[in-house]
């Protein structure tokens, strides 16, 4: 009998194809149009900035993995897509050295300490920022950031001047097409509002983010806030200039549907993604940062494991049993 | 392969493919020369075996290892037994294979056998285990089973076979017919027949009740079947039998109408090849013949790497040989290219939520792996409901990191079974 080396496996045979690189290019590629726009509005040093944050995120990764002697896996994209979403949430004048501490922290820290992909329990852009934050505040504030900038428009941080100078005093300064289009100072690619938006629904169309999240996290920002404008309109602002400005976007669509630092479960997604929401506004409104969207989404990670034990039951399991 | 679709919101639907309207005889396989047969028992070398190299055996003579075995099988042709040996399976499982040297000289007269009456159903398991079809006639003859819902299967239980489907409509009469003579030997007061829901042939089957199953995978699967048409939920870890509910493909019945009408057994399989450019060779084959004949009849091409599926893509076995014989229960045989063989990883979970979207049974499965990964197979079981998977391998066909979940959960739940048999 002859012999013929069979690949033998087990069952399922078939893959619907999907890959971890084909996730994480198709969110690098929603990133793009808020993220060309920042570049754009921006101008060199927001290139450099971007190709700076990603190039080095993914070093930091093959690094790691040298140094741990474990399989390279930045071809994977994951800490391609890590460093491309801090690289938009800075502003476009941060230093070299700034960028690459920040993409350490995120990396390394964020998401290799943990064990890498899939391990963190945190979204490891977000710990980056948040450490960023709490050591260099200074460097967040947009309006010191741009002050070489000449733009057609209202060149102040929307939250900023919000939490400073309060609602009645802004009134009229922000209208709210204005701010999805972009004419606003903030980040890299914070400010393009429609080309998140787009960007997301890009990908909930495609599966690779989970749309109860995003819901949610919207729901929670527009009802939140438009309780506290109603309260008193002349210090909270409304619910769409809140919608629209700081990282609240790119929150919704890209911070807190990170895969591994948020839910799965039906109930737990909408939990998860409405009190992100909900805690975002708490901290502007009552809190000490103008935007606090990075800290909202870490808090919620935190709970996250909480939440998700919250599940649906099982066939088989329950009142109905034979 | 059936890919994921650009724009994929919601879930994926796999269909289960139709039957094709005309529907020919199958095309005749010659007996071989040489076939194997399977023996669900170990070869026991302290004790003295009743069977021998060299032994002559008769078409349907049973063939059992020692004077105390349950399990035994049947020759498919006259001839001697030229080899008998261990086999083991992909989780190793031991059984006895039997090659027997068929002799064309004998003709099939001698072909006899003991029919049981119509009305012994332990008579019925002791000769008519083997059919094609594998009736389940252990379950159906064991007094601690109480069976009170026979469901014939017309429907295929995995993507791309037809194979139920063809056998329950081309042999329609003979189907009835031996659910009949079931009857009889099982006194079941319900029996059911499965038919997917959008075969737009006339079907009649007189007091058999039809169920019309859904053409979106896994519907045809016992859980599904059981959930959706007969309103029983099956317990966690439990099998149809625990709920009085017993599956039989529609072949195995046709099998019995035929032993039963010419009083010889019968050992025509029909199958469906599904080559690798994916046509249908409907074929009849004598059980024990090897597969590598049934390729070499249409110039099927066995390269290395390449993976012969028994059964389908979403639940099928791969087999290491191309001499693999053909079985009472193989329905569908897919040669899948190496070349289109996918890719699987050893990455982690990455927690990317599809397989909870569409596991239909409802289980953690990113939870899941992470305890099977780390052997912890109790905690599976207890916390994150391991023995509720109905086996549809979908979580594996979506997952995002490509880790071969359905593996580890089939591993998951035979070492669970090995520890509670220690325990
Ligand atoms: S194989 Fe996977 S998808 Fe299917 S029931 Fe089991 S866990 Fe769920
Ligand atoms: S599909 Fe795979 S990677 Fe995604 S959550 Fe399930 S097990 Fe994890």
């Amino acid at each position: 009998m002859t012999s013929t080396k069979l690949t033998v496996s087990h069952a399922p045979f078939w893959h619907d194809g999907d890959s971890l690189f084909q996730m994480n290019l198709n969110i690098i590629l929603a990133l793009l149009p808020a993220t060309i726009f920042g570049i754009i509005q921006f101008g060199a040093p927001a290139l450099g900035v971007v190709a700076l944050s990603i190039s080095t995120a993914m070093f930091w990764e093959f690094a790691m993995n040298l140094i741990s002697k474990k399989a390279l896996t930045i071809g994977d994209l994951d800490s391609a897509v890590i460093g491309m979403i801090f690289g938009i949430m800075l502003p476009a004048t941060s230093p070299w050295w700034f960028v690459v501490v920040g993409t350490f922290v995120a990396v390394v820290i964020g998401k290799m300490i943990f064990g890498g992909i899939g391990a963190n329990p945190f979204n490891p852009a977000l710990i980056g920022m948040a450490v960023l934050m709490l050591s260099w505040k200074v460097m967040f504030d947009f309006d010191a950031a741009y002050v070489n900038y000449d733009f057609g428009f209202t060149a102040l941080a929307p939250l900023a001047a919000l939490k400073f100078k309060g609602a009645a005093a802004i009134a009229g300064l922000f209208p709210w097409e204005n701010l999805i289009m972009g004419k606003q100072v903030g980040a890299i690619g914070s400010t393009f509002g429609l080309g998140i938006i787009l960007g997301g629904i890009y990908l909930i169309l495609r599966g690779y983010i989970r749309w109860e999240i995003c819901a949610s996290f919207i729901i929670g920002i527009l009802l939140t806030a438009f309780c506290f404008h109603q309260a008193n309109p002349a210090t909270y602002g409304g619910p769409l200039l809140h919608l629209f400005s700081g990282y609240t976007l790119l929150g919704a669509f890209f911070l807190s549907t990170e895969n591994s630092s948020s839910p799965v479960n039906k109930i737990p997604m909408f939990l998860y993604g409405f009190f992100a929401g909900v805690m975002i506004i708490l901290m502007r409104n009552i809190g000490a940062y103008s935007d606090g969207t990075v800290l909202a989404i870490l808090l919620l990670n935190l709970v996250n494991p909480l939440l998700d034990a919250i599940r649906p039951k099982v066939l088989g399991k329950g009142a109905n049993n034979a | 392969m059936i890919k994921r679709s650009f724009f994929s919101l919601s879930q994926p639907r796999l269909a289960y493919d139709l039957l094709e309207p005309d529907l020919k005889e199958p095309e005749s396989i010659p007996v071989p020369a040489i076939l194997s047969v399977l023996l669900p028992e170990p070869i026991d070398n302290t004790k003295q075996a009743l069977i021998k190299k060299g032994d002559a055996v008769k078409k349907g003579e049973k063939l059992k290892l020692y004077d105390d075995s349950t399990a035994y099988t049947t020759s498919p042709v006259a001839g001697t037994i030229k080899l008998f040996d261990s086999y083991s399976d992909d989780f190793g499982n031991i059984a006895t294979f039997i090659t027997i040297k068929a002799d064309p000289t004998q003709v099939s007269e001698a072909n006899t056998i003991n029919l049981p009456p119509m009305d012994d159903i332990k008579l019925a398991d002791q000769f008519l285990r083997k059919l094609p079809g594998a009736p389940p006639f252990e379950i159906l003859a064991n007094d601690e089973i109480k069976i009170t819902t026979i469901v014939i299967t017309g429907t295929d239980t995995d993507l791309l076979s037809t194979t139920n489907q063809f056998v329950s409509l081309k042999y329609m009469d003979e189907v009835k017919e031996g659910a009949k003579i079931l009857k009889k030997l099982t006194q079941v007061p319900k029996f059911c027949i499965t038919i997917p829901e959008n075969l737009d042939t006339k079907v009649s089957f007189d007091t058999i009740e039809v169920l019309k199953i859904s053409n979106t995978y896994p519907s045809t699967l016992p859980a599904m079947i059981m959930k959706d048409h007969l309103n029983t939920v099956m317990s966690a870890g439990q099998t149809p039998e625990d709920s009085g509910i017993c599956f039989i493909r529609a072949e195995a019945l046709v099998s019995l109408a035929r032993t039963y009408k010419t009083k010889k057994a019968v050992f025509d399989k029909v199958l469906t090849i599904i080559s690798k450019n994916g046509t249908r060779h409907r074929i009849r084959a004598t059980i024990g013949t090897p597969l590598s004949k049934i390729f070499a009849r249409f110039n099927i091409n066995i390269n290395e790497q390449d993976r012969i599926i028994i059964g389908g893509p979403m639940r099928g076995v791969a087999t290491y040989t191309p001499h693999h014989p053909v079985l009472a229960d193989m329905d569908t045989v897919i040669i899948q290219d190496r070349d289109i063989i996918p890719q699987l990883s050893d990455y982690p979970c990455v927690n990317c939520g599809k397989c909870i979207r569409i596991c239909p049974a409802n289980i953690p499965v990113n939870m899941l792996v992470r305890y099977l990964e780390v052997d912890q197979y109790e905690n599976a079981a207890d916390k994150f409901d391991l023995e509720s998977c109905i086996d549809c391998g979908l979580c594996a066909y979506v997952c995002t990191a490509r880790i071969p979940l359905h593996q580890y959960i089939r591993l998951g739940k035979h070492e669970l079974l090995t520890l509670r048999a220690d325990a």
